[in-house]
């Protein structure tokens, strides 16, 4: 019996995983924390029947994105009395079958969007031993890949309770053996370093001069297997040393408030954060103000509030909150395309396949290809439910959750199963 | 925890631990092992196992258990949690559960025990007793925990009768229902509701708001040197005084009274757009009664409050905004009448033109779960010419 399902498990598996190209998608965005996947064969269409390999209620609310590692698919969510019950939920990748459910109390709820936040909107974090999970009430918690807990941080008790309008969505990131996470609200704001054992700080950077912000932090290399740990935030991005929290480079010009996550590409920085301040391409490194020197191009059109942009190649594509996608020359900052997508949007894009997914609020997902020319669609697929939480690629299956489930798509009909 | 209700917490724990003496002591040890996890990550691998083991030894700990969680320290409450959602689900996967059911609905009904606790419990109540709920939650409209799930039952019925025409029962259940409301929006909603049935109520006075001040300025003050530099009604307040304010203007008191729904007032229409300066409110206020009470405020850009010449409360912090109930501090109240002065700074203009450059502020007394003290105006009865318009 055993081995029979040992034998249909590694069958599974193989079917599941499809090729050698499978990744995980551990965190917030991705593997890169840039939505991008590097995973072939994805789905191209699908609706509220067809192509669904399954779906699960999730409880609670929450936008945070599903990460995926191996054969598990792990999501926060909260509710009860001022959504100060938190949720860490492990599905199965396979069947979408609940295999643990962590539950915590969290220590100090702020306010929240009725629709697009909750306590439970940054996403959690996985290096497939543990998994690292930050809410808005400022708590941290590590449990193991079985959900039990490990350690857990009050960061609202030891160093002020989050003042925010929205609920903190910022997604911790893994550098080492640190998890560090951005803490920028209305209250005294700092990016702290946590060890990933213990819990312990490893660093922290109060940031007074700091409001309110939502964006999330972002990694990226700078050579000798270096990095910079980036963070954009209250008209700029500051650029810090990972390892010791050190101040390296800040370029001005952003939003007071910003929500979108840089990402990195071809050796620079792309950072946006609308609706009116520009998307900017920038060569990272140097020391102290570095506006003027290294901002490679600015462009002041298209700009998110709320979702974060993508880069495919040499185009980088953004769709802001009313559905107007635009697709940038990398080069120069110059708009290839600009385009009305189809509703309002929360969720940030992903891609893969040479694909690139939006979705937008009624959980309607404009799939086109990543084209050096022109905007070409390639399908429009309804899950028939609205969609706050940016999706999640692995394994060949697209992880898309609701406000109230949890859907995986495999894109297959009836007759391809 | 009330004494009728120690008894069968005794029996409880000695049915537990009568025939595992040895294990309860352990028990104990654990939990108090639990309870030492603090600040910084400290105590969580001794938690770790300390958890470990409790989960381990199954029902027997939840009489212990559920003393335990009442503890502030929420690290501690986490832990313990874990302990409670695994006894009670490997006791619920039993053909024949062994509950302490009467011992969970007497935790749920002690307002001694936390809250949050008591919430918890009640939830697993939910499992073994369906008709409890409902009925405890009908009785609990002066209860911290449930008061608003009471108060939500109440609208509901309020709503029925409405929708009924019986437009009486619906006002006596939505007024219950407002004078047990403690948050601003339940407070807002209910306020709202008696409103559409053509009964007003008073949300100010409800929340102890103070609307009704003398404001002076602006002073100047260069940059953000306002908060540290003193004028001179923090020496005496001289209501016919006056000073020479920014940019060489004569400032003196005036009267203004907020016509805000939740008293917020906006300096900017009260004193004058300005930056770079610092405004004074003051009033006076009767308590019925020497009380202490929470002082609930908040300010655009921060602010600082003296009680009856006392600085009770001040925050440096400059970026800032008026939220309601942002600050909280302790104050006590002499019976009669009493003095309250609030410093307002207004930091430089944000170099980007198109950032709002507010000044405001918004401060009421009320107990700790957020009625009002039950104080009033002690200003001189003043004409609807001072409102704001």
């Amino acid at each position: 019996m055993f081995v029979k399902s040992a034998i249909l498990g590694c069958l599974l598996s193989t079917v599941l995983v499809g090729s050698a190209t499978a990744e995980n998608w551990p965190g917030w965005r991705g593997p890169d924390r840039n939505g991008v996947s590097t995973e072939s064969e994805l789905p191209t269409e699908w609706s509220e029947t067809v192509g669904i390999r399954w779906k699960t209620a999730v409880p609670g609310s929450g936008i945070s994105n599903p990460i995926v590692w191996d054969d598990r698919v792990i999501v926060t969510a909260s509710d009860g009395v001022q959504q100060a019950d938190l949720h860490v939920i492990c599905y199965a990748a396979d069947d979408g079958r609940e295999l643990w459910h962590q539950r915590l109390w969290g220590t100090a709820p702020t306010r929240y969007h009725a629709n697009k936040s909750s306590m439970a909107s940054p996403a959690a974090v996985t290096d497939g031993h543990h998994v690292f999970a930050f809410f808005g009430t400022g708590d941290v918690f590590c449990t193991d890949m079985e959900g039990q807990l490990q350690w857990q941080r009050s960061l609202a008790n030891e160093y002020g309770q989050f003042e925010n309008r929205f609920a903190a969505s910022s997604s911790p990131l893994l550098h080492q053996d640190t998890v560090i996470v951005q803490c920028d609200h209305y209250g005294d704001s700092y990016v702290i370093a946590l060890d990933q054992e213990t819990g312990a700080n490893r660093w922290k950077h109060d940031r007074p001069e700091a409001w309110l912000s939502w964006a999330s932090p972002q990694l990226i290399p700078v050579g000798n297997g270096q990095s910079e740990l980036i963070v954009s935030g209250s008209h700029k991005v500051d650029a810090f040393d990972p390892v010791t929290g050190e101040q390296l480079w800040t370029v001005t010009g952003m939003s007071r408030e910003c929500i979108p996550t840089p990402v990195f590409g071809d050796g620079s920085l792309y950072v946006v954060s609308g609706p009116k301040s520009p998307t900017m391409a920038i060569r990272p490194g140097g020391r102290g103000d570095v506006t003027e020197t290294h901002v490679r191009w600015r462009n002041t059109r298209g700009a998110p509030f709320v979702p974060s942009a993508i880069l495919v190649g040499n185009r980088y594509y953004l769709v802001d909150d009313a559905g107007i996608a635009t697709c940038l020359n990398t080069a120069d900052g110059k708009r290839v395309w600009q385009k009305r997508l189809s509703g309002a949007f929360t969720a940030s894009p992903i891609a893969g396949d040479q694909k690139v997914y939006f979705t937008n609020e009624r959980g309607e997902t404009t799939v086109i290809a990543a084209t050096q020319r022109g905007y070409k669609r390639l399908a429009l697929n309804s899950v028939g439910e609205p969609v706050f939480a940016s999706p999640a690629i692995s394994q060949g299956c697209i992880y898309m959750r609701t406000n109230r489930h949890l859907i995986c798509i495999d894109g297959r009909s009836d007759d391809d199963q | 925890m009330t004494g009728r209700r120690v008894v069968p917490w005794i029996a409880a724990v000695l049915f537990f631990a009568g025939p595992f003496q040895a294990t309860a002591d352990e028990i104990d040890t654990r939990l108090q092992t639990i309870a030492a996890c603090g600040l910084g990550g400290q105590g969580s691998a001794a938690a770790k196992q300390a958890a470990r083991a409790l989960s381990d030894a199954g029902i027997e700990v939840l009489p212990r258990l559920l003393e335990a969680m009442d503890t502030d320290n929420i690290l501690a409450a986490n832990w313990y949690r874990t302990v409670f959602e695994k006894v009670t689900r490997q006791e619920l996967k039993k053909t024949s559960p062994q509950f302490p059911v009467q011992l969970l609905r007497d935790y749920v009904r002690d307002t001694g025990h936390q809250g949050r606790s008591r919430r918890l419990v009640l939830g697993l109540l939910d499992r073994l007793d369906a008709e409890f709920r409902e009925s405890f939650i009908a009785t609990q409209i002066a209860d911290a925990e449930f008061r608003n799930d009471a108060i939500a039952a109440l609208l509901k019925q309020g709503d029925e009768f409405h929708e009924a025409g019986k437009t009486d029962e619906a006002a006596q259940a939505y007024e219950m229902a407002f004078r047990a409301a403690r948050e601003s929006g339940l407070i807002q909603t209910t306020a709202a509701k008696l409103k559409a049935i053509g009964r007003e109520v008073s949300i100010i006075e409800h929340m102890g708001l103070v609307i009704d001040w003398h404001v002076l300025g602006p002073f100047d003050a260069p940059g953000k040197s306002g908060f540290d530099t003193s004028f001179p009604p923090e020496e005496t307040v001289d209501l016919q005084a006056t000073y020479p304010g920014q940019s060489g203007r004569e400032i003196s008191w005036k009267r203004f009274r907020t016509t805000d729904k939740l008293g917020s007032v906006n300096l900017v229409t009260a004193i004058a757009p300005v930056e770079e300066a610092v405004g004074y409110a003051y009033t006076e206020i009767f308590s019925p009664r020497d009380q202490d009470v929470q002082l609930r405020c908040g300010a655009d850009d921060n602010l600082s409050v003296w009680v009856n010449g006392e600085k009770v409360f001040a925050r440096r912090q400059w970026l800032n905004g008026t939220r309601l109930d942002r600050f909280t501090a302790p104050v006590h109240l002499k019976s009669g009448k009493n003095s309250v002065l609030v410093k307002i700074c207004q930091g430089p203009q944000h170099k980007n033109p198109a950032v709002g450059n507010n000044w405001s502020m918004q401060l009421r007394f009320c107990d700790k779960d957020g009625a009002s003290a039950g104080t009033r105006s002690a200003l001189p009865v003043e004409s609807e010419a001072n409102a704001e318009k």
